[in-house]
């Protein structure tokens, strides 16, 4: 019996032992051929930190470059300053307004939802003095900067988004980026030479000329690599399968049988017909007729910088149609995107030429346009919902941009042998609901 | 008595680990004797157990007897996410699948055998550390499965005997998980859904001995559709969603599949005896895990998951020898395939084809009572993802138990 109270003491401390699974790990990390000693991330609104319409500090912590490093710092330590905005503050938008938040907004017709709202009247203007103080930054990434703007002395004067991070009032982006001395860097650049043209219904501004895109982002990158610093970059994304472009439905005019006899009769000369229930709205097109009206297509996009209370209570779409601002034709959209095609072969041109790593930024987007599972989040660009963009639909929220900053991972670990680990993004923010 | 200290010591060590462990969500702890031999008995009368393990072997028992028995289970899932490198464990409380048997033979017809029998042959709790990767797809499940089997069995023939028991399955369902949206202060919101199940089958069996020394034994136990209905289905979401993810009640069914057993035992000598089963499990049901919500809204539809289990062979073996002063060892293992194919790993059940061993002791105390006690262990790993919530990475799992039985016979 004693033998066999032994025994079993013994199995028992087997089973002990045996009960929990052991770790292989841990994971072998590797900076490959990189040298990640001084990250420099570079680009323009998207990677700057800017979302829910503004810039703010949560969003600067929670920026793609943010992501990036934080792999990169896993493996090697290295600092990343970013011209970081002070905690509690509201931020301030390209307009000048504070950032966005989820709260009520009463509508025309008295009915109150869930809605991004401004957190205060104003943005918080003080967020634009000067606190370079000797720092350089390794977000470089500045709202609204184009590619043609690199080299500009002035550029302090003509974005005080530049200002306010700037060594001093005379020096160009490319004299801040220089001074750092990366010896890696991620360029996510070229959306905002876009921007401006897509946002506002291809009213102002224009594409950016192919030639002068190519000559500047060659400018830039003989810039970065000449101490032999290596990279990444990527190509720019269609960011018309963005919430802000994709939320109003080209046929989401709802008509009762009152409101339908009326379009109808109006219209009805002009050879448009209504019905009663989901119809196109109404858009101007000086193209289409005498008139210079016509129902929008189905690929034709309306913008969410539309008045939804005039569309609601005003007519707007329909007897008094959507003017131009606020639409993108199937047109337009085919000239940005064949635009959008060529500027990209020549980032991927450049990127074998500078023997650079590679993200096609679309394959990400379309990945959320086609709505992907990721460890149990369904991200789409559905507005808010959809858990990808934040609250100004154009730009991610903390979650997409670490998913999005993996795209950045991956490509480096591939072009240089690295295996920095990926970002959880699953904890990560996206929006807070009241 | 020194034993039975010790082995309450076992039972205490078992304590120290941590969650349930299934094959799919089958457990298969139903008799000590059968554990002891690696999960196999259907062609020889043991005890009371037989009850479940083949109805028609209880025609052969010569005895009143009451058995219970208990066999707490602990295991534990470690998860390797397969981007981020990153490690997650179960904290699953210990499982205690048992079984209950009463078994009584009539003076005016030896024949004839009753009995009721009582046991969990499905049902785990898997629960998962806070705030781990695959929070939104669970973070606790708990199934808990009782099945009520009144039998009977008839000796046709000196050698064949046959037994049928009627199935009353009750039971409980609890789904955790949390939900991807945020309060204002970040907590992520969470559902939970719960309901009690009922459903109803049953158990058919025959023996037949070949020869003196060899006896074959066939069963069929039905599916088992166990079906919530009036689920308690609650949210704990921002205020401003509350009109989105209304409390609510959902239906939905679970189905127990049917297991089809072709058993042999061959007793080679008085004191040595072999045993080997073969099971045919239709997990073949358990194509969709639905939920039906009484209320819909846009953020809160009805959900199909794709499951797509398919149907499985598991092959048990194992032997007893029985020594002249009322002690018998026994051993035995098998293997059993998994019916999660790859796409559909999920993180109830991270289940893969595994090996398994167990061991057992008996002991018989004088006329009336005998004890037997068990020991299990397997280990696996399930490499693979989820297509409909995109997990993927490794999931590495040791399981052990260790039972203990207590017979009274009559």
């Amino acid at each position: 019996m004693n033998i066999n109270a032994i025994s079993i003491l013994g199995i028992v401390m087997i089973v002990i032992s045996a009960c929990v699974p052991k770790y292989e790990g841990p994971y072998e990390s590797s900076i490959g051929d990189t040298n990640p000693e001084r990250f420099l991330m570079i680009g323009g609104t998207f990677s700057s930190g800017y979302t829910d319409d503004a810039l703010f500090r949560f969003g600067q912590e929670n920026s793609i470059g943010a992501f990036i490093h934080q792999s990169m710092n896993s493996v090697v330590s290295s600092p990343f300053h970013q011209p970081l905005i002070n905690e509690g503050s509201v931020g301030l938008s390209t307009n000048g307004l504070s950032r966005l938040i989820l709260g009520y907004k009463t509508d025309c017709l008295n009915e109150t939802s869930l809605s991004p709202v401004r957190e205060t009247a104003l943005g918080d203007a003080s967020i634009l003095n000067n606190i370079y103080n000797d720092s350089h930054f390794n977000n470089m990434s500045i709202p609204n900067l184009r590619s043609g703007e690199f080299f500009n002395t002035d550029y302090s004067n003509q974005n005080p988004f530049f200002s306010r991070m700037a060594s001093s009032q005379s020096s160009s982006v490319m004299d801040d980026l220089n001074s750092l001395d990366a010896t890696f860097f991620s360029v996510f650049l070229g959306l905002d030479d876009f921007m401006p043209y897509i946002k506002s219904g291809a009213k102002n501004d224009s594409l950016p000329d192919i030639i002068a895109f190519e000559s500047n982002y060659r400018l830039i990158l003989e810039n970065l690599t000449s101490n032999g610093a290596k990279g990444v970059i990527s190509t720019i994304p269609d960011i018309t399968s963005a919430p802000y472009f994709t939320t109003v439905g080209w046929d989401d005019l709802v008509l009762d049988s009152a409101n339908n006899a009326t379009l109808n009769n109006i219209y009805n000369p002009l050879e448009f017909y209504f019905v009663e229930g989901n119809n196109p709205f109404m858009i101007e097109d000086p193209s289409a007729n005498a008139f210079g009206v016509r129902p929008i297509e189905e690929e034709e996009l309306i913008l969410l910088s539309v008045p939804l209370d005039s569309v609601k209570c005003y007519k707007m779409g329909t007897i008094f149609p959507f003017r131009n601002e606020f639409i993108l034709t199937q047109n337009e959209l085919q000239n940005i995107r064949a635009h959008l095609n060529s500027i990209n072969d020549i980032i991927r041109s450049l990127a074998i030429e500078f023997e650079l790593g590679l993200v096609e930024s679309e394959t990400f987007f379309d990945k959320i346009q086609s709505e992907f599972p990721y460890n149990g989040i369904n991200l789409s660009t559905t507005f808010v919902s959809g858990g990808a963009y934040g609250l100004d639909g154009i730009r991610f929220n903390p979650r997409t941009n670490a998913l999005f900053a993996n795209e950045f991972i991956k490509s480096i670990n591939q072009k240089y042998a690295a295996s920095f680990p990926m970002i959880n993004a699953t904890n990560l923010d996206a929006a807070f609901f009241p | 008595m020194r034993k039975i200290f010790s082995f309450s010591t076992l039972l205490l060590a078992l304590l120290t680990c941590e969650i349930t462990y299934t094959q799919g969500y089958q457990v298969n702890f139903q008799g000590q004797k059968q554990q002891g031999m690696g999960l196999a008995g259907t062609a020889i009368f043991l005890d009371g157990s037989s009850l479940f393990f083949n109805p028609g072997s209880v025609a052969f028992s010569n005895e009143n007897s009451i058995n219970i028995a208990v066999t707490p289970i602990s295991g534990n899932t470690l998860y390797v996410d397969a981007e981020t490198e990153q490690v997650y464990r179960s904290n699953s409380p210990i499982g205690t699948p048992f079984s209950a048997y009463g078994l009584f033979q009539l003076k005016d017809h030896a024949k004839l055998k009753l009995g009721i029998a009582a046991y969990t042959p499905f049902g785990s709790t898997v629960s998962y550390e806070d705030n781990w990767i695959g929070r939104f797809a669970l973070t606790k499940l708990q199934l808990k499965a009782i099945f009520i089997q009144p039998t009977f069995s008839y000796r046709i023939a000196d050698v064949i005997g046959i037994g049928g028991g009627f199935i009353i399955s009750t039971g409980n369902v609890v789904l955790e998980k949390d939900i991807p949206v945020q309060f204002s202060d970040g907590e992520f919101a969470s559902a939970s859904l719960s309901g009690s199940a009922l459903g109803f089958g049953f158990n058919l069996g025959i023996h037949y001995d070949l020869t003196k020394k060899l006896s074959a034994g066939l069963t069929y136990r039905s599916k088992i559709e166990m079906s919530v209905e009036d689920g308690d289905a609650s949210f704990d979401v921002p205020e401003s969603l509350d009109p989105n993810f209304p409390d609510n009640t959902f239906s939905g069914a679970l189905p127990l599949p049917q297991v089809l057993t072709l058993g042999l035992a061959y007793k080679a000598s008085e004191h040595l005896t072999f045993v080997l089963d073969v099971n045919r499990v239709g997990w073949i049901a358990y194509d969709t895990l639905a939920f039906d919500y009484a209320v819909n809204t846009s953020s809160l539809e009805d959900t199909k998951s794709p499951r797509m289990y398919e149907s499985t062979f598991a092959f048990r073996t194992g032997a007893s020898y029985d020594f002249e002063k009322g002690l018998s060892l026994r051993l035995g293992g098998g293997f059993g395939f998994s019916p999660v194919q790859n796409g559909y790993i999920t993180p109830e059940t991270p289940d893969n084809d595994r090996w398994y061993g167990t061991a057992g002791i008996g002991y018989v105390f004088g006329d009336h009572f005998s004890m037997d006690a068990t020991f299990y262990y397997t280990q696996m790993s399930r490499t693979g993802n989820n297509i409909e919530t995109g997990l993927n990475g490794q999931f590495d799992t040791k399981a052990v138990a260790g039972g203990i039985g207590i017979i009274y016979k009559w």
